[in-house]
């Protein structure tokens, strides 16, 4: 067996196996532009035979999908500035030093990546609801978001400036830089990929969150996509159709950024959560 | 004065300052709640107490309630269900998958990495479309197992009770299959080349390099995945919501759900707390275990 052949045949393989785990997707398209009675044949038609160009602008409008999905944006921009801001200073320094005091940071930090959003909504709620916080339901959802996603925030941004070699910061402190002058020219420029990726990946996540949104936020004018999807599927509903048409809307703006920068979000992803 | 400006521009103050900034946030956002958890699980919470920061304390008395209610047993047993079931499935396909992709061909990184695409969609969107696959009268996933020969007649994922915890697993297994897979690879690929290369002279055939030098090798990766398949497996709930909403009659809830439902949907405050510390003190620990093998795997 030639080497071209044994290539060709694993690939083969694996497109295989990416088909079938990716085919909950594919379905979730073709159901998108079945008419209502072709979407409950049997057997199912795995190639829509008149695709229903129609049913997004339809959905967008019936659902009001851009208001859901202006909520989602606002919710995620923000938890991202707000995580950003935070979080890019701490992981440098926590990246910086190696001690037992940073070992108590770390320790911390990774400790609070771990608590469930839904056990951890009940005290938020009662606590913000008291203080009065949820008459600006988007900005709760925002600080709640930021409490939940900052640590895995610093733990990747962490692994990136740990590449970044110390002496070229020393040898701008040589120049004359003050540490604030060698963070801001030299540090955080060379460290800027690998923020920008670990800020995309808490934005796909944010622009998803679902417990906090629905929690907080009462007001449908204010809620976001995620919430917005819940409400549209009742127990028992039949507009499947339309509903993955919503989901197609939108998911596809995530799964297209991710698509096209995937080489550099695995290797983000796999750098931070294993070391 | 001027020496604390000029620390925090130029010194030592410049580097805490980055850290207990966020530090002071986090511990009010996060850890003043966890606080909040454990004392209004101490007190009598309602609708008219909610405002009020003085409520009556009550001990123990809701841990009492929990226990001697009677769907707590079956909510804690289908918890630990889920969270094996879960656990297994992602664990044992993506080692499969990632032992695949190990095997270098052209196009096998670029390739694998698509899988991740089921772990960056929103949890809302993969528990709709998995609502509608499982879908009892026209879901395909029934039509396939009919026409595979597998089951005789339509089996109702969401509304069996039966079932309706295996059509989340199921759901969650899609969902976090490919994360495990990823890390597992980063695992496999860290194994040096050479030792397969003696075993391999030394005459051991594949089975026997597996289970002598991959896995062995493998052991402080596969705790850390084990943990952190644990610790996300727990935070699941998006899936919950889009299928079964805990139902029928809690035949698929799990304490997770189970806490938010008594929050915010009995308005039942001091019980979903109560939940809450239990289950936080026991994330917790597990997330014990998932930082000391990353650490493991840090220094050795």
């Amino acid at each position: 067996m030639s080497d071209t052949f044994r290539n060709r045949l694993m690939f083969a393989v694996a497109l295989v196996l990416a088909a079938i785990y990716l085919f909950p997707l594919y379905w979730m398209y073709i159901t998108a532009l079945k008419t209502g009675s072709a979407m409950f044949a049997t057997p199912p038609k795995f190639l829509p035979s008149e695709p229903q160009w129609g049913i997004y602008q339809y959905v967008w409008q019936s659902r009001n999908m851009g208001r859901y999905l202006w909520n989602s944006l606002v919710i995620a921009s923000g938890a991202v500035s707000l995580i950003a801001v935070l979080g890019v200073g701490c992981a440098y320094a926590l990246a910086r030093y190696r001690n037992a005091w940073v070992d108590v940071g770390l320790f911390l930090i990774l400790m609070l990546q771990v608590l469930p959003a839904s056990l951890m909504v009940t005290p938020i709620f009662v606590g913000f609801s008291q203080f009065g916080l949820l008459d600006t339901p988007r900005l709760a959802v925002i600080l709640a978001i930021a409490a939940k996603s900052m640590p895995f925030f610093v733990v990747l941004v962490r692994a990136t400036f740990m590449s970044v070699p110390m002496e070229l910061e020393e040898a701008a402190l040589v120049d004359g830089n003050s540490r604030i002058g060698a963070f801001f020219n030299i540090v955080l420029p060379l460290a800027r990929n690998g923020i920008l990726v670990s800020a995309i990946l808490i934005f796909m996540q944010s622009f998803g969150e679902f417990v906090y949104s629905k929690s907080m936020i009462q007001a449908v004018e204010l809620q976001p996509a995620s919430v917005g999807l819940n409400s549209f599927m009742g127990p028992n509903t039949n507009e499947w159709n339309n509903i993955m048409a919503y989901a197609t809307i939108y998911v596809t703006p995530i799964l297209a950024a991710f698509v096209l920068l995937q080489r550099r979000i695995v290797s983000g992803l796999t750098s931070g959560a294993l070391k | 004065m001027k020496r604390i400006i000029a620390s925090v521009t130029d010194g030592k103050g410049f580097d805490i300052g980055l850290v207990l900034l966020p530090l002071a946030f986090l511990f009010i956002m996060s850890g003043l709640p966890l606080v909040y958890n454990l004392v209004m699980s101490f007190q009598e919470v309602d609708m008219f107490s909610l405002g009020s920061f003085v409520r009556p304390f009550i001990g123990l008395k809701n841990y009492a309630d929990l226990f001697s209610q009677s769907e707590t047993r079956p909510i804690l047993l289908n918890t630990a269900i889920f969270v094996s079931a879960s656990i297994a499935g992602q664990f044992l396909i993506g080692f499969g998958l990632a032992l695949f992709f190990w095997m270098n061909f052209p196009g096998a990184s670029w390739l694998r990495g698509l899988f991740l695409v089921s772990w960056v969609m929103p949890g809302l969107v993969v528990g709709a479309i998995w609502n509608w696959i499982l879908s009892g009268d026209f879901g395909v996933l029934n039509f396939f197992l009919r026409e595979t020969g597998v089951t005789d007649g339509n089996i109702f994922w969401r509304s069996d009770p039966n079932y309706s915890l295996w059509a989340v697993i199921i759901a969650n297994i899609w969902l976090g299959t490919s994360f495990n897979m990823i890390l597992l690879s980063v695992g496999l690929s860290g194994i040096p080349k050479d030792l397969y290369e003696a075993a391999e002279l030394d005459g051991a055939n594949a089975v026997q390099r597996f289970f002598t030098i991959t896995l062995p090798m493998m052991r402080s990766t596969i705790g850390a995945i084990i943990a952190l398949g644990l610790i996300f497996t727990l935070q699941q709930f998006d899936l919950f919501a889009a299928i079964t909403s805990g139902g029928p009659n809690n035949a698929s809830n799990v304490t997770q759900y189970w806490a938010w439902d008594l929050s915010f949907r009995q308005y039942d405050f001091a019980k979903g707390a109560t939940i809450s510390v239990i289950m936080i003190v026991f994330v917790m620990l597990a997330s014990v275990v998932y930082v000391r093998s990353t650490r493991h795997e840090v220094r050795g």
